[in-house]
């Protein structure tokens, strides 16, 4: 529903470069493939200790992993009967990818394609750029979800190949950013600046955290940057949520989940009113 | 009453206030309950009945049924005519002798509007005089006076109504309309819904489920002419055919019966191309959506001949029609249902005619004699071939496993030739020694007055009867496990496994585990498991082909389990792919409930690998959609790829659905606040409270994501 319009194939590319507190898709964060762990579906029949060479797996009656030894080599995950266990990423080909989404062009019809998500697609730099331009020479439809956190040549590259680009802003406030994402949001509105100079389709997300960004600041600003995109396809707000919390349990994080984050309705209110008095159509 | 929706969106408002209040009024029932209060006329008194024929017991029967029913005249109706005996309504013959109905009724099959609204009954009854003379002294001759009989009770309840309209001045209209049709051919729009609703309704009164057929096809040359000479505009034409849809919701009324109170077979179709070829989508399939959307009547499950080229702007009505939910509307793949008919031998002009039986089985309207013959393939697997898990079964390779299975299949489909070919008075004819009088249908299936024979003697054009082969997902994903846990990762031997199987898994959930989430199963596009599905199914359809021509009925191939994988449920055994026994399985062509992890369109692509055109009376597909999903114009869009999609890689017949389970749980503890709230069930929609707990329960098993 918010990668894209009509039917479309995503792809996670794993890696980002902002480490948000809120992240809804941890298990994206890291550059390398990880193990998830489901608790709910283990049935205690420890086949994953017995297969696994560096002693990862263990305990009596509670299953507990020793994640510093894992090496995410997808033995205990091969066998586990119950797919408790699960390795998150994996290497793939271009070739790989597009087979798949072959499969799906059937249902593209004029609207759907590929979109690329995290992660951060463009920290994968060069690779994400000819990726999509072998997109284009199969007319596959493209949309890139990105936190705009990336080199700007490479971004410039990518430009002619992508249809839409699903833009995040976390935040419009500098301190805020680097307090909660860990990086400065500079970068970010400069590249975003450079993408509009060159007439990319851009589409603006904006992710609504109760207490961290929803101050009237924040929404004119967003307001502003939206009426200054010359070829704007829309804004999507995005309540911030506390399903991430719990995924970040699968890789044996704390729960980052705060339930005090979520926007109520007239916070949306708020943000969608000033939308529209500046002629933003929500 | 809001007409129920399940994306929370307001449907649009075109209908004047008294059409949308006769619509709540039969929502609610209303006329349902009236239908209810007289069951059925009484026989008892006729002289010698008990000594009588069973034809003319039948004529005897049917005559009463057109003299004595009650009429009804609704407030503010358009249309006239109902059917109002409640015994019709369970499928009987609505007269009874000594307290028992005389006969069953007919159902399964599209009745021949064209005839009656373009050349009226009166051409009919020409036909059947003509008959006459000619069948006079012959086996025959007593049929086709049944005809002439059931003729003459049909124009005897015709002047009924005629008489009661005369003295109702505000019916006018009405009375001015129906004093040609149906027995004159229909000059407008107008008439034209009158002459196919009032056949209709007689069939009905006489206890007939008849499927309508394709409607704008029917009406839409009509309605041409009446908007180009100015004598009716579009907005009037709908409130006409608005209160067709709306009489066709006369029976509801609440009842329990299982699989809910809409399950009549009145299936309607729209769209498509006529035998010429020519794309035939008019006025009239858009003013059809129109009603659809804004009352949501689900009585008349309505599916759309989509091919190649069908227009977007039609599509897209389409897709947003079915957003609103209560899978009012299903689709069928135009190009490949053609070719199947073609490849089971109808002449490509007349293979386009296609319609279904008012269900979704597909078939030639007013033409056709059809039956299916429902079976449960796993059942096959379990008890036959793997010998109900006793042990004495030894396979070396899958290969061996596999051709045992069909062989045992096509031992099921002797079974049942032989089974239809005993109560034939001889194999090559279609002559029955048991007489099941069905004349009031015979009357409007092409074929049965030419040949002086019913519509169960063989009269009809087509005479068809289709093993329908039912468990299909369950029975692959079966075959598949013990092929992977046996034979390719030798993880167990067959006969261990048997074991565990006839042991229900007990004491072996690890193994058990692992056959249910190692393996990727039907319906997510895992081509080793789709191309023994296709190759199964492939099989099966050569094996039903192989009967024709050995009686006077064609074999064609089918795949259905409608609900029956409900009762199956308990006669089945645990199944090799990590399910106990005792638990509800796969729907028609779909996956097995929660196997299915890859998405819509993964379940697409799985079913559209098998070359579905060798099944020609149909394969359906059952997808589930939340309202989420399609919401905004990026879902509208998603919707109707996915409709393109499905026609692309060669689907036969979809029915989506969209429905949030939660709501479904909602509605059934509290019924009351969901009078409207409707469901695709299978071939048939129903309203979701009308369905008994097991229903529901299935029903919400197989949305839930």
């Amino acid at each position: 529903m918010h990668d894209g319009p009509g039917i479309r194939t995503t792809v996670f590319l794993k890696g980002c470069p902002l480490h948000c507190e809120w992240c809804h898709n941890p298990e994206t964060q890291k550059f390398s493939p990880e193990l998830l762990y489901y608790g709910n579906r283990c049935i205690g029949c420890f086949s994953c200790a017995d297969v696994c060479p560096n002693g990862v797996h263990g305990g009596e009656n509670e299953h507990i992993i020793d994640r510093s030894n894992c090496t995410a080599c997808a033995l205990c995950a091969n066998d586990c009967p119950s797919t408790a266990l699960e390795i998150c990423g994996k290497e793939m080909t271009f070739a790989d990818i597009l087979s798949v989404a072959e499969k799906d062009k059937a249902f593209y019809g004029e609207t759907g394609g590929i979109t690329l998500s995290g992660g951060e697609p463009f920290a994968q730099n060069e690779a994400t750029v000819e990726f999509l331009k072998a997109c284009r020479t199969q007319r596959i439809s493209t949309a890139v979800e990105t936190c705009g956190y990336c080199d700007t040549d490479i971004l410039l590259s990518a430009i002619p190949f992508v249809d839409l680009f699903l833009w995040d802003i976390k935040d419009t406030n500098q301190a805020r950013h680097k307090k909660y994402t860990g990086a400065s949001n500079e970068l970010i509105l400069k590249n975003l600046n450079a993408a509009n100079e060159k007439n990319a389709r851009i589409r603006l997300r904006c992710i609504l955290v109760n207490g961290v960004n929803t101050d009237e600041e924040h929404y004119k600003s967003i307001a502003r940057l939206a009426s200054g995109i010359n070829n704007f396809d829309g804004i999507d707000i995005l309540p911030y949520h506390a399903y991430g919390g719990s995924k970040a349990l699968l890789l044996g994080l704390r729960d980052n989940g705060k339930k005090e984050w979520i926007p109520d309705q007239t916070q949306i209110d708020r943000l969608n009113s000033i939308l529209r008095d500046h002629g933003i159509i929500v | 009453m809001e007409f129920y929706t399940q994306n929370g969106m307001k449907r649009p408002i075109r209908l004047s206030e008294s059409t949308r209040k006769f619509a709540r009024d039969s929502l609610a029932r209303k006329y349902g309950l009236d239908t209810m209060k007289v069951d059925s006329v009484s026989v008892d008194d006729i002289e010698n009945f008990g000594n009588m024929s069973e034809l003319a017991r039948y004529d005897a029967a049917i005559k009463r049924i057109a003299a004595e029913s009650p009429l009804r005249i609704c407030p503010d109706e358009k249309i006239s005519g109902a059917a109002t005996l409640g015994m019709a309504i369970r499928h009987y013959i609505p007269a009874t002798y000594s307290g028992k109905s005389v006969s069953y009724g007919m159902s399964h099959l599209t009745a021949d509007f064209e005839t009656v609204v373009k050349y009226g009954v009166n051409s009919i009854k020409a036909k059947a005089l003509k008959a006459y003379s000619e069948y006079k002294g012959t086996e025959s001759e007593e049929f086709i006076k049944s005809c002439l009989n059931c003729i003459e009770a049909f124009e005897i309840w015709h002047s009924r109504y005629l008489d009661a309209l005369s003295n109702m001045p505000e019916y006018k209209a009405n009375y001015e309309n129906l004093k040609r049709v149906p027995f004159e051919p229909a000059t407008s729009f107008y008439e034209a819904v009158q002459s196919i609703w009032f056949a209709f309704a007689f069939m009905r009164l006489c206890g007939n489920w008849p499927g309508i057929g394709r409607i704008d096809h029917l009406l839409g040359d009509y309605l041409k002419k009446d908007l180009k000479n100015g004598s009716i505009t579009l907005d009037e034409a709908r409130e006409i055919l608005a209160h067709f849809f709306i009489k066709g919701c006369e029976w509801v009324n609440g009842q329990y019966i299982g699989s809910g109170d809409a399950q009549h077979y009145q299936n309607i179709l729209l769209g498509g191309i006529d035998e010429d070829g020519k794309e035939i989508t008019n006025e009239v399939s858009y003013l059809v959506l129109d009603i659809l959307e804004e009352l949501g009547i689900s009585d008349f499950p309505t599916t759309v001949r989509v091919n190649k080229s069908t227009d977007g702007k039609f599509l897209r009505r389409v897709a947003e029609v079915m957003r609103y939910g209560g899978g009012t509307l299903a689709v069928y793949n135009e190009d490949l249902v053609i070719k199947a008919l073609v490849n089971d031998g109808y002449p490509e002009r007349e293979a386009r005619k296609f319609a279904n039986d008012g269900c979704w089985e597909v078939q030639i309207p007013g033409k056709t004699y059809f039956t299916y013959i429902p079976f449960d393939s796993l059942q096959i697997l379990q008890k036959s071939t793997l010998n109900g898990y006793e042990q004495g079964v030894a396979f070396d390779s899958f290969e061996e496993l596999y051709n045992a299975f069909v062989s045992d299949l096509y031992k099921k489909v002797e079974e049942i030739y032989i089974d239809k070919i005993s109560s034939l008075t001889d194999t090559t004819s279609l002559r029955h020694c048991w007489e099941w009088p069905c004349t009031v249908i015979s009357l409007f299936e092409q074929g049965c007055i030419e040949k002086g024979a019913s519509y169960v003697d063989g009269g009809p054009i087509y005479n068809i009867i289709s093993p329908h082969i039912g468990g299909l997902a369950d029975t692959v994903n079966s075959l598949y496990a013990i092929k992977k846990l046996v034979y390719d990762d030798k993880r167990v031997t067959l006969s261990d496994l048997l074991n565990i199987l006839h042991n229900d898994w007990n004491g072996e959930e690890a193994l058990r585990q692992y056959a249910l989430n190692r393996y990727v199963y039907y319906g997510n596009d895992n081509d080793e498991v789709d191309e023994l599905a296709a190759r199964l199914l492939s099989d099966f359809a050569d094996i039903c082909t192989s009967f024709n021509g050995k009686c006077g009925y064609r074999f064609p191939a089918g795949v259905s389990t409608f609900g029956r994988q409900l009762e199956w449920a308990h006669m089945r055994l645990a199944v090799p792919y990590g399910r106990k026994a005792g638990v509800v399985l796969a729907a028609n062509c779909s996956p097995t409930p929660n196997t299915d992890k890859e998405g819509a369109t993964a379940i697409i692509r799985s079913y559209c690998k098998a070359d579905l055109s060798k099944l020609a009376t149909g394969a359906a597909l059952d997808i589930k959609l939340l309202p989420s999903s399609v919401e905004g114009e990026n879902g509208l869009q998603a919707l109707i790829s996915l409709l393109r999609g499905f026609v692309s890689l060669g689907g036969f017949f979809m029915q989506p659905d969209v429905v949030d389970a939660s709501v479904l749980k909602q509605a059934q503890e509290n019924p009351e606040d969901y009078q409207t709230l409707s469901v695709r069930v299978s071939g048939w929609n129903a309203r979701f409270v009308t369905l008994d707990k097991e229903w529901q329960d299935m029903v919400i098993e197989q949305n839930e994501h």
